[in-house]
């Protein structure tokens, strides 16, 4: 059982009914994704890619329309009642809005206290000895269990968050955007705690950001995802240093530098327009409308995933060029542009 | 005249009175703006950097008691003291405004050409027919195609990009000299921000406009910004031109900030750099350097009274740290 994934999606699919009638939004289009035990995983996109969804999906908050979750070999979906409660205990979600996620009217003591009730553990003693070991794990002094969580700021709150997820002992955290609603000096704390908790109670954490240079260095692997579906797929180093997908490598070409003078001398081409919506994606591959590399073929049909070295793969036909380096999305969108003149029109 | 700057804000005090409590969240802020020149204020949530800006305007929640004091200059006018009316034919004429989400930004139940056409006409005098011209214009100026057909369109059925650039459109339809951008790209994805920056800068250079960018996110101010005004509880810690204070940075909150962003040589699974400590919440001005329970390099010198902001040796930085600035007198 070690050796085996903890968390295995395969091929979740999630549509949501659309406004428009006999339309269906399809938010997650037959993804796979696996985590194993004590890793950090990273999912990046835009907004709008399903990214969100398919973290929600994972846990249960949305029902898949068809596809399989299995935590530790289990399918969720054949469990009902107490057995899937227990089993859904082993996962927990960190909220991105850490105002929104605690309730004001509580102290930190019962934010954790009635986590732990839900848990089972009946002794208050127990419970009290727990909330504290779990105010120390987070890096919180015990002084704050008497405080409201409205008197605590977003880090600490998001702490609070973190401790509550970790009151059921967790083997999976889905961690949506857990840092992107705190201010720039506490980022790095928050992002410290998820590695300590990772390397110290070995829990593994699926984490949705779209801050791709914090994902690079938190994450073992990384899953890049675009319109429901994932694009490409690797170890962080070797996606960061060579993606073989257009889509990744306008995505990390975007990223601006905070050096002045880097940023200045940096001539990274735009992405044209924005992601289509997924009520009628495009068809074949669903990058095409924004790719500068779009051939004919990309419209009809849907590019094959090519495995470009272990654990490495991307789903795009000119995946293996862009691995080697025989083309470049970037210097083929330059070219456009160049062609077509400015992209902003006067 | 000619070399007075467009915008002059000289020893800005902003006081926040409501029922309860009172704060004040900008504590004596200086800085300068020159026509065509585009300078970033930075800083955290409740630095101070929002307010500074809205409150001289007008711009503030109602059920509280905004107390002003200082100066602010713009154009050749004192702002502080102006009456609202007075304040209304500046704000959206001469002073246009960018807000992070452009969908709370526009009206959700008029079609768009209406909504920038409706500031040429209270701005410009123009006839309606004229602005509707006007409001065509500038769709096209902030690139957008098919502009005739988007003109007939409601914000709901535009994406955050196009929202944005609309929002654009609308904050230059008065011809402003000044563009006040709050977080304009925030709200928006990476390859997004990244076509809003570029505009905004191209616009700013053929309008020869001036632009406030108020920002968290140090790589924006990199691209877009010739100066930067770092905020830290209300007051400023650093101030001076971008390629000095990010390559450079001399006060230990604006270095702190700088060595916390995540580089590509940053082993994977390494510790992420950051600062100790959490920012002081708004209250009553702090006495000494409210950075110094954060600081590493803080000495006795510091919690005593509020450090001055001292030039650097160049003189184009202004630095407010005693031990950064020891042995200089202040400026």
């Amino acid at each position: 059982m070690t050796h085996g994934p903890i968390l295995k999606v395969e091929n979740l699919q999630t549509r949501f009914k659309s406004v428009q009638r006999g339309k269906f939004v399809h938010a997650v289009d037959d993804v796979s994704v696996e985590l194993y035990p004590g890793e950090i995983v990273g999912l990046v996109g835009e907004s709008g890619c399903g990214k969100s969804t398919l973290g929600r999906t994972i846990v249960g908050l949305e029902k898949a329309t068809s596809g399989r979750v299995l935590l530790n070999g289990v399918d969720l979906s054949t469990l009902s009642g107490s057995a899937l409660r227990d089993s859904r205990r082993a996962l927990q979600y960190v909220f991105q809005d850490p105002y929104s996620s605690l309730n004001d009217r509580q102290t930190v003591g019962e934010a954790i206290d009635e986590a732990l009730q839900i848990d089972g553990v009946k002794s208050p003693a127990d419970r009290a000895r727990r909330t504290k070991e779990l105010l120390d794990q987070v890096g919180l002094a015990e002084v704050v269990k008497g405080r409201h969580t409205r008197e605590l700021s977003g880090g600490q709150r998001q702490r609070v968050a973190i401790a509550r997820s970790l009151a059921v002992n967790p083997r999976v955290l889905i961690c949506d955007e857990p840092v992107s609603a705190l201010d720039l000096s506490i980022r790095a704390q928050v992002m410290n705690l998820f590695l300590r908790l990772q390397k110290d109670l070995g829990v593994a954490c699926l984490f949705i950001a779209h801050d791709l240079e914090l994902v690079r260095q938190a994450a073992s692997r990384v899953y890049v995802m675009y319109l429901g579906k994932i694009v490409e797929h690797g170890p962080s180093q070797e996606l960061y240093d060579h993606p073989s997908h257009p889509y990744s490598q306008m995505l990390l070409a975007s990223v601006p530098e905070a050096n002045p003078i880097a940023e200045r001398l940096r001539k990274a081409p735009l992405m044209v327009g924005e992601v289509p919506s997924p009520t009628n994606p495009p068809s074949g591959c669903r990058f095409r409308t924004r790719c500068p590399m779009a051939v004919d073929d990309c419209k009809k049909q849907v590019p094959p995933t090519f495995k470009l070295s272990p654990g490495h793969d991307a789903a795009c036909v000119f995946a293996k060029d862009l691995h080697r380096g025989k083309r470049s999305a970037l210097r083929e969108a330059e070219a456009n542009a160049e062609r077509v003149g400015a992209l902003v029109p006067s | 005249m000619h070399d007075e700057p467009l915008l002059s804000v000289s020893n800005l005090t902003v006081d926040l009175l409501t029922a309860k409590s009172a704060i004040r969240p900008v504590d004596g802020v200086s800085y300068t703006v020159r026509q065509g020149e585009c300078l970033a204020i930075v800083g955290e949530s409740g630095s101070g950097k929002t307010v500074m800006n809205f409150a001289p305007l007008g711009l503030m929640p109602t059920g509280v008691t905004t107390q002003l004091s200082g100066s602010v200059r713009f154009d050749g006018h004192e702002l502080i003291g102006l009456s609202e009316p007075e304040l209304q034919h500046i704000r959206g004429k001469s002073i246009g405004f960018i807000f992070q989400d452009p969908m709370s930004a526009l009206n959700p139940v008029r079609r768009i050409g209406r909504q920038i056409a409706e500031m040429a006409e209270l701005h410009l005098n123009m006839t309606p027919r004229a602005a509707e011209a006007r409001a065509l214009e500038l769709v096209k100026l902030v690139g957008i195609s098919d502009p005739a057909a988007r003109l007939r369109q409601y914000p709901h059925e535009l994406s955050g990009g196009l929202r944005q650039r609309i929002v654009i459109a609308t904050a230059l339809a008065g011809e402003p000299k000044l563009l006040i951008a709050d977080e304009p790209t925030t709200a928006l994805d990476v390859t997004v921000q990244a076509q809003i920056l570029r505009l905004l800068k191209d616009l700013q250079k053929r309008l020869n406009m001036a632009m406030v960018l108020i920002t968290h996110d140090m790589g924006v101010v990199a691209g877009a910004a010739d100066n930067i005004v770092v905020m830290y509880a209300a007051r400023t810690a650093e101030r001076g031109p971008v390629d000095k204070v990010l390559v450079t940075p001399r006060h230990p909150y604006t270095r702190g900030l700088i060595n916390a962003i995540p580089r590509r040589e940053d082993p994977i699974g390494s510790e992420f750099r950051g600062l100790p400590g959490i920012p002081p919440t708004l209250g009553a001005p702090i006495k000494g350097c409210a950075f110094a329970p954060r600081c590493d390099l803080a000495i006795p010198a510091c919690t005593g009274s509020r450090p001055p902001l001292v030039q650097s040796v160049d003189s184009s930085v202004v630095v407010a740290c005693p031990v950064v600035n020891q042995g200089r007198a202040a400026a």
